[in-house]
């Protein structure tokens, strides 16, 4: 069964989908083993997300609606403050404090807001441990993460760095499920729409970002360069994984670089830095040397894609454009010229997609494990129209908007519509 | 304890499913793309069916004949879907087959077609586990459990995920079917397709009387288990059938 097309196309999608699958699904996990025995009397949090209003449950429901459009709107502004500033640090050259920053900020984000809810798990589960141990453990694991997520000219394993991408997201977005309930809808929705001006208005901070990086024939911004990993180059068998996905390289020559969710004061600035590397894909190896040749890109086992044989690639460039039908005929070779030199990329989703996505689930959670699906697969289409967008614009493109409206929008469905119907059948245990 | 409860049930509704998903389906993404979207599908079904039921539920009666027409209304809206889903599917097909061609690798075989079929209707199978029994499930991992009045043999959520594993397999295979049929342009197995799920969701209206589960759900589990046998043969047929026609083109 050699040659099936079937295993070659779609392995770039699947290859960013499922590292985002398997945020929201521990996001989940975490969300539901904290919440279920925890107090309800939990102080609510004071973070950048509501500055302006503390939303408690007494409150009216025009209060709340009130409340937490102030806190988006600050929030935002926020975001794209820090985000401009980044943007003119990048502009002037300043790579080298950027680059201290971001490895500040993932120390920060892994071992403050990581530790506390390390610690919140032990107290959870009881498990006994004791504080010396507990220190050292952590501490080693914050510097590894630093290390594996800024290194150069270490060789770390991908795999190692596809994982702390992934926690990092895991971390920032349980933090961010406790905010309360509206705060956190309003908020999705205002950095979706944030995102969509962000990426696609001219003189948006992160179409300035993206398009200074490729003038300057930087991977992506500063901040990119420095995350980029050494690792891959050295051979074409990158085991890229997670977070590009199979197919890497050459697969797609759009890069969909986007990082938002720039800081939020006190932690979210941390987490700033995070979301921008965790874009660079790993694998911008260097196709001109290997350009027609084949070569195979063996997916990182813990995928269980095991091998993936890819040959050439214009093929697997296709599919996405080939699947829409469109596409392919019009643009004929010129793929074969213009698009290669583009084509060391492979596809980039930021951090902060990660994070967002994972709070929507999250705070799906917190009703039912039924929202939870329907937001999963929602978010889940979402991303892959983003992606086929992707293909046919060829232009970093922002991925929260249409997961996001998507998601809400079943969030919503199903919590009014469905879920009734559903318990009402099922529970006479009639089903079709 | 009732957090191995809970898993259980999981395994019990979803576990053929993820034998399937791991074997099969998770070794080519495409095939991944599919389920989600197939899944995707069933779940716009059944929130259209749910905004259009809502007008009527609940259900005050202990007449028969409203859940008939919703299961009714339900099957007919679904099988109307898997028509659409087979023309979206013949598109696809076409196009892989083109695209195929471009890169100078063989067109779709058979037995890829049937994958496709059967990720589809895995999608479907998932979604109605997922949506009937596991989204019910969060209280069965607390320290209590449930039992319905009507049936009150085994916990709700074990005898839901025992009915949802019958639906699960209903759904995947029929989808096999339906797609050869349609291929093939046999009425029969056009036609037996929805036939199957109008009787599989029929039966679970026995489980609405008094200590009717004891009969439904076997009668389920023998429906379930002739649409996986009649998948079985037509596949087999269709295989053997091939070989024969195509191995003296292929040499």
């Amino acid at each position: 069964m050699d040659g099936s097309i079937l295993e070659s196309i779609g392995v770039e999608i699947i290859g960013v989908m499922s590292p985002v699958s398997i945020c929201m699904l521990l996001v989940v996990l975490l969300v539901y083993s904290l919440s279920s025995f925890s107090s309800p009397s939990v102080e609510p949090i004071r973070t950048a997300a509501n500055l302006v209003y503390l939303e408690t449950p007494s409150d009216s429901t025009s209060q709340k609606i009130e409340g937490s459009l102030l806190n988006a709107l600050v929030f935002v502004i926020l975001i794209a403050v820090v985000t401009f500033l980044l943007v003119i640090l990048y502009y002037y050259n300043f790579t080298n404090f950027l680059k201290n920053y971001m490895r500040f900020s993932a120390f920060f984000v892994l071992g403050v807001m990581g530790g506390s809810i390390f610690l919140s798990i032990i107290r959870q589960f009881s498990i006994p441990i004791d504080a010396i141990t507990c220190f050292i453990l952590l501490l080693n694991f914050t510097v590894v993460g630093v290390l594996s997520v800024f290194a150069e000219g270490i060789p770390i394993p991908i795999v190692l760095r596809q994982v702390y991408m992934v926690l990092l997201g895991i971390i920032v977005a349980a933090w961010f499920t406790n905010l309360p309930e509206w705060t956190t809808w309003t908020l999705l929705v205002a950095l979706a729409v944030y995102d969509l001006v962000a990426v696609l208005a001219p003189g948006g901070p992160l179409k300035i970002l993206v398009e200074l990086a490729s003038s300057r024939d930087d991977d992506l911004p500063a901040l990119v360069y420095e995350a980029r990993p050494t690792v891959s180059r050295n051979g074409r068998r990158s085991s890229l994984g997670l977070l590009v996905g199979g197919v890497s390289s050459d697969s797609v020559e759009v890069e969909m670089a986007r990082r938002d969710g720039n800081g939020s004061g006190e932690m979210m600035d941390e987490e700033t830095s995070p979301l921008v590397p965790s874009l660079r894909d790993r694998m911008g190896v260097n196709l001109s040397s290997s350009s027609g040749s084949e070569f195979s890109v063996s997916v990182d086992a813990a995928e269980r894609f095991q091998e993936t044989e890819i040959v050439e690639g214009r093929e697997e460039r296709r599919p996405l454009s080939a699947m829409l039908g469109m596409g392919n005929e019009m643009e004929p070779e010129l793929s074969s010229g213009d698009v290669r030199e583009e084509m060391t990329r492979g596809i980039k989703l930021g951090l902060g997609d990660f994070v967002f996505y994972s709070v929507l689930v999250g705070r799906a959670a917190m009703y039912d494990l039924m929202t939870v699906y329907a937001c999963y697969l929602a978010i889940i289409s979402g991303l892959g129209c983003t992606l086929i967008l992707l293909s046919v614009f060829r232009q970093a493109l922002p991925a929260l908007p249409i997961s996001i409206a998507l998601g809400i929008m079943f969030y919503f469905l199903t919590r009014v519509l469905m879920e009734p119907f559903v318990v009402g059948t099922s529970t006479n245990l009639m089903m079709f | 304890m009732t957090l191995g409860a809970g898993i259980g049930y999981v395994l019990l509704a979803l576990g053929p499913s993820l034998a399937l998903f791991v074997t099969l389906i998770s070794t080519k993404p495409f095939l991944i793309l599919i389920l989600l979207s197939s899944t995707l599908v069933w779940l716009i079904s059944l929130i259209v069916l749910s905004g259009f039921w809502k007008v009527f539920l609940p259900i005050k009666t202990t007449a028969l004949w409203p859940y008939a027409i919703l299961i009714l209304t339900s099957v007919v809206f679904q099988e109307g879907l898997r028509l659409i889903l087979w023309r979206g599917y013949k598109k696809m097909e076409d196009m892989l087959d083109a695209f195929a061609d471009r890169v100078a690798k063989p067109r779709l075989y058979l037995t890829d077609k049937m994958q496709i079929a059967l990720a589809g209707g895995l999608g479907h199978g998932v979604a109605h586990a997922v949506f009937f029994c596991l989204g019910l499930l969060t209280p069965s991992f607390g320290p209590a459990t449930f039992y319905v009045d009507k049936c009150s043999y085994a916990p709700f959520f074990l005898i839901s995920a025992i009915i949802s594993l019958a639906f699960v397999t209903i759904h995947t295979f029929s989808m096999v079917i339906a797609f050869n049929g349609y291929a093939q342009g046999n009425k029969t197995d056009q036609l037996i397709v929805p036939a199957v799920h109008l009787i599989a969701g029929m039966l679970t209206l026995v489980n609405l009387a008094s200590s009717g589960c004891v009969v439904g759900i076997p009668l389920l589990y023998v429906v379930a288990l002739s649409t996986l046998a009649y998948c079985g043969k037509m596949v087999w047929r269709r295989l053997t059938e091939t070989q024969i026609r195509l191995t003296p083109q292929n040499q």
